[in-house]
């Protein structure tokens, strides 16, 4: 097994770390790093669970090769939150209990996180498209999408 | 006001210690039986002793359950969390708060008009001394209190409280935040990632395994684990075991004991051996002979007959089912987010044949899920493993192949309606036969082959057939019995064996399935004679506060005007005929290219008391989500030698762009028992698309999903 010795920018911060020179991004994050918000729902980049910010882009972390990520800044859901605290999305969401089980609920923030800070008043087909990909199996979209309206209203 | 029942819970756990925790000072810990799924019933619980209490909810915690500590409330199942639980809590705060009173009044020697209440503490406004629930919680007054099955009125009248606080979540900061922890996150010193290596299908028998591939393992760190047919490797590497299970299944060689069926499995739902019971008004079936259909020769009684089917559907949670597990000292530890924490426990114990008091079962949650998925398989797995690697946590994660692959469906299902209808427009005659496999084979300490994993561990593959359960509304059963006052049924439930997938309890057993043919045909008889959809159902019922609901859902839907090109549908259920109340309209259009577009859902609910009104609308606007998604995309495909429902792509299930806009109503019953709201929506949500479809097209469709595949084909019928 090669290893190979790298760092990462992660939440403002540079780790460096050993790793098996295939692992990919999402096993960097959770395992290496314990950043557990990110989440792996199929492995298959599907469901959206597992949503990152790569240089303020989303990405799916499931199956990108971490080696490649390295002169990136990588921003996970534990680096959301601001010298405020919350940044906007979260707080919409903890404001209208955005969730239920919860474990797509940081790959939908992550999602609308990206789309917001590019454009305050996106359309509605560009909220669709940044929510395009994102699987909820206990039925939260109607208060998600009640949560991401009022950003709009404010 | 009517006496308040406390429900099942407290005939075993009727000290206010198996409920309260008062150690903390200022901290109200409160126990229960019940799971957080993403139900948030942690969140009501802590509301309802909050709200009788009047200490803060920002005070009260929630104890996660562990078989240890906890009250056994059984499985977290069948909309019984709030029923039983709520119930149970909230007996239990009144009895404290009654209880707390008397004693102040008593020991500080005032007047029940001199005491200030605030937040668990009460002050004599003249001489300024306190006592609080904390101080009252270490005398034995309230160790001896013992809480009473029923509280009569007067009781009752003594608590106020008001029904409509909003509250944060329990778990919401957390889970914004990525620290709310599930049991995918556990992480011990030196634990061990384990994954399963599965065969292509149920019935295979472990022939060999690539001696090189071996090697391999070995250099690389990784352990393989092989008892009877059941496969595991496992590294501390998590990334590791990820990477050699690809390669693990192409060194790994199965003989197929069996094959599934490639037969049609709607015909097979016919054609196989059944058991045939009679369901009487009540909704219990028995072993009796089933009387033969009537038949109409007046021609003023018009009746019609159809047949309604549904195809296998899984839960699909959108993390895979994990679960950790360690065996030290002889005892074993296990954390689960099973919805049968003390089924497994006992289940545990018997397989490795070992007391009980050996196997503690923790709660960790894990992604959303209602009904029997992977995980109590996964957390039976996890102790395999762990019982031959003592003093090390074993996580076994199930992959997303694993959960589609492996879990327990719900079962394909087909209801043949037959009705007669009357010149004044009066039901006379009802028969509904139902065809299903079982909704019931979670694990328990008597059915252990009720694990995926048990055959190939035991290497004995031969099948069980499932019994027919006869309880009132239980399984294949549940909501065939017509709610409505129809002059005479005649309900049969047959439980079919030899069909070629797992099944279990999914989300309303099999009340999904007969909702939905019955009310869509109830509205296919009403159209016979020109009878308004409400009108229909209002003439047919007694029970007002149905009628209500269904006033409540006409008035809310007239208020909007319908978009050009879409078409209404309603429905309406009890669940169980004994729980709660709920009616849905549906507006929806359907595009050229036969795909259905959701535009506007009503639901109005009556679940009893409100415990907590934004957590009953979370459960009925999810659930018509989770039952629109069932009507509209999901099928379970599968051919003779797998099943080929592997991913999403191939399991195609809502997403953010068909989400309708809700208008969601609930009335409260204050005072009237709490009735569970996870399940009720389900049924309703199936027929009001179907009856809105039927609208549309001018045409029944009776096989869901309703995709463009089926739709054509039934248009071309």
């Amino acid at each position: 097994m090669n290893y190979l010795d790298c760092s990462f920018k992660i939440n403002g911060n540079l780790k460096k770390i050993s790793i098996i020179e295939d692992k990919t991004l999402i096993h960097v994050i959770r395992d290496e790093l314990g950043l557990t918000g990110t989440k792996l729902g199929c492995g298959l980049e599907q469901c959206g669970s597992c949503a990152i910010l790569i240089d303020g882009e989303k990405k799916l972390s499931c199956n990108l090769l971490a080696k490649d990520y390295q002169n990136c800044e990588i921003t996970t859901i534990e680096g959301l939150e601001n010298k405020d605290g919350l940044n906007n999305v979260q707080e919409a969401f903890r404001e209208f209990n955005a969730a239920q089980c919860g474990y797509c609920t940081s790959g939908i923030i992550i999602s609308i996180t990206a789309l917001f800070d590019k454009n305050k008043k996106p359309s509605s087909q560009e909220i669709q498209n940044a929510l395009n990909g994102h699987l909820c199996r206990c039925g939260s979209h109607s208060v998600v999408l009640k949560a991401i309206d009022s950003l709009i209203e404010n | 006001m009517n006496q308040f029942n406390s429900g099942p819970s407290i005939n075993t756990y009727n000290k206010l210690s198996h409920w309260f925790d008062f150690s903390n000072p200022g901290i109200l810990k409160v126990y229960s039986g019940k799971i957080d799924i993403g139900q948030h019933i942690s969140s009501t619980l802590a509301l309802i002793a909050s709200k009788i209490t009047e200490i803060k909810y920002d005070q009260i915690e929630i104890i996660k359950l562990s078989t240890d500590i906890s009250p056994n409330e059984g499985i977290t199942a069948s909309s019984l969390s709030v029923a039983n639980s709520g119930s149970a809590i909230k007996a239990a705060s009144i009895t404290l708060k009654i209880n707390f009173i008397n004693y102040a009044l008593e020991n500080l020697e005032i007047k029940n008009e001199d005491i200030l209440f605030e937040n668990g503490v009460i002050k004599d406004k003249n001489s300024n001394k306190t006592i609080s629930y904390w101080d009252f919680a270490k005398t034995d007054d309230f160790r001896k209190i013992i809480i009473p099955e029923n509280f009569d009125e007067n009781s009752i009248k003594k608590i106020n409280y008001e029904n409509n606080q909003k509250i944060e979540l329990k778990t919401i900061n957390d889970i914004v935040t990525g620290k709310y922890k599930y049991v995918h996150d556990i992480n011990f010193p030196k634990m061990l990632h384990a994954r399963i290596v599965r065969p292509p299908s149920y019935h295979c028998k472990l022939i060999k395994i690539n001696e090189d591939f071996k090697k391999r393992l070995v250099e690389n760190d990784i352990t393989l684990f092989v008892k009877g047919s059941f496969v595991a490797i496992l590294s501390q590497d998590e990334f590791l075991v990820t990477k050699f299970l690809e390669l693990a299944k192409k060194n790994i060689f199965w003989e197929e004991k069996q094959q599934l069926s490639n037969e049609n499995v709607f015909n097979s739902l016919e054609k196989h051996e059944k058991e045939s019971l009679l369901v009487k008004s009540g909704g219990e079936a028995f072993y009796e002979e089933i009387p033969e259909k009537k038949s109409f020769d007046d021609p003023k009684i018009k009746s019609l007959s159809t047949i309604f089917k549904k195809s296998y559907l899984m839960h699909g949670p959108i993390g895979p089912s994990a679960s950790c597990a360690i065996y030290k000292d002889n005892k074993f530890t296990i954390f689960s987010h099973s919805q049968s924490i003390f089924a497994l426990k006992y289940s545990i114990s018997k397989f490795f044949d070992i007391d009980p008091n050996l196997v503690s079962l923790k709660f960790m949650p894990g992604s959303g899920c209602y009904g029997h998925n992977g995980a109590d398989d996964v957390a039976f797995e996890a102790s395999v493993i762990a019982k031959e690697y003592p003093d090390r946590h074993i996580l076994l994660k199930w992959t997303r192949e694993d959960e589609h692959s492996w879990e327990p469906y719900g079962s394909a299902s087909l209801n043949k309606v037959f009705g007669a209808i009357n010149d004044y427009g009066e039901v006379i005659y009802w028969s509904n036969e139902a065809y299903s496999d079982t909704y019931l084979s979670r694990p328990s300490d008597l059915e252990l082959t009720n694990f995926t994993s048990y055959k190939f561990l035991t290497n004995n593959f031969a099948k069980t057939k499932s019994k027919p359960k006869t309880s009132a509304h239980m399984g294949i059963h549940r909501n065939l019995d017509p709610i409505y006052n129809f002059k005479e049924t005649r309900l049969v439930k047959n439980l079919v064996h030899d069909l070629p997938l797992r099944t279990s309890a999914l989300r309303t057993l099999g009340a999904f399935a007969n909702v939905t043919a019955s009310e869509s045909f109830l509205n296919d008889l009403a159209s016979i004679k020109n009878i308004d959809p409400f009108d229909i159902r209002i003439n047919h019922l007694d029970d007002e506060r149905a009628i209500d609901v269904l006033n409540n859902l006409k008035e809310k839907m007239e208020i909007f005007k319908p978009k050009d090109d879409s078409f209404r549908g309603i429905a309406f259920s009890r669940y169980k005929n004994s729980a709660a109340y709920c009616a849905v309209g549906v507006e929806l259009n359907v595009t050229d290219d036969l795909e259905i577009n959701l535009n506007h859902a009503w639901i109005t609910v009556d679940a009893g008391e409100i415990a907590y009104e934004d957590g009953i609308k979370a459960q009925v606007e999810g659930g018509f989500i989770q039952a629109a998604s069932w009507a509209l995309y999901e099928e379970v495909i599968f051919d003779s030698k797998e099943i080929i429902s592997k991913d999403w792509d191939s399991y195609k299930i809502i997403g953010f762009d068909n989400i309708p806009v809700f208008t969601t109503s609930v009335i409260d019953q204050k005072g009237s028992p709490y009735l569970g709201v996870g399940e009720v929506v389900a049924g309703p949500t199936g027929a009001a698309i179907s009856n809105a479809l039927c609208n549309a097209l001018g045409q029944r469709i009776k096989i869901l999903p309703f995709t463009k595949d089926n739709i054509t084909k039934e248009l071309l019928n």
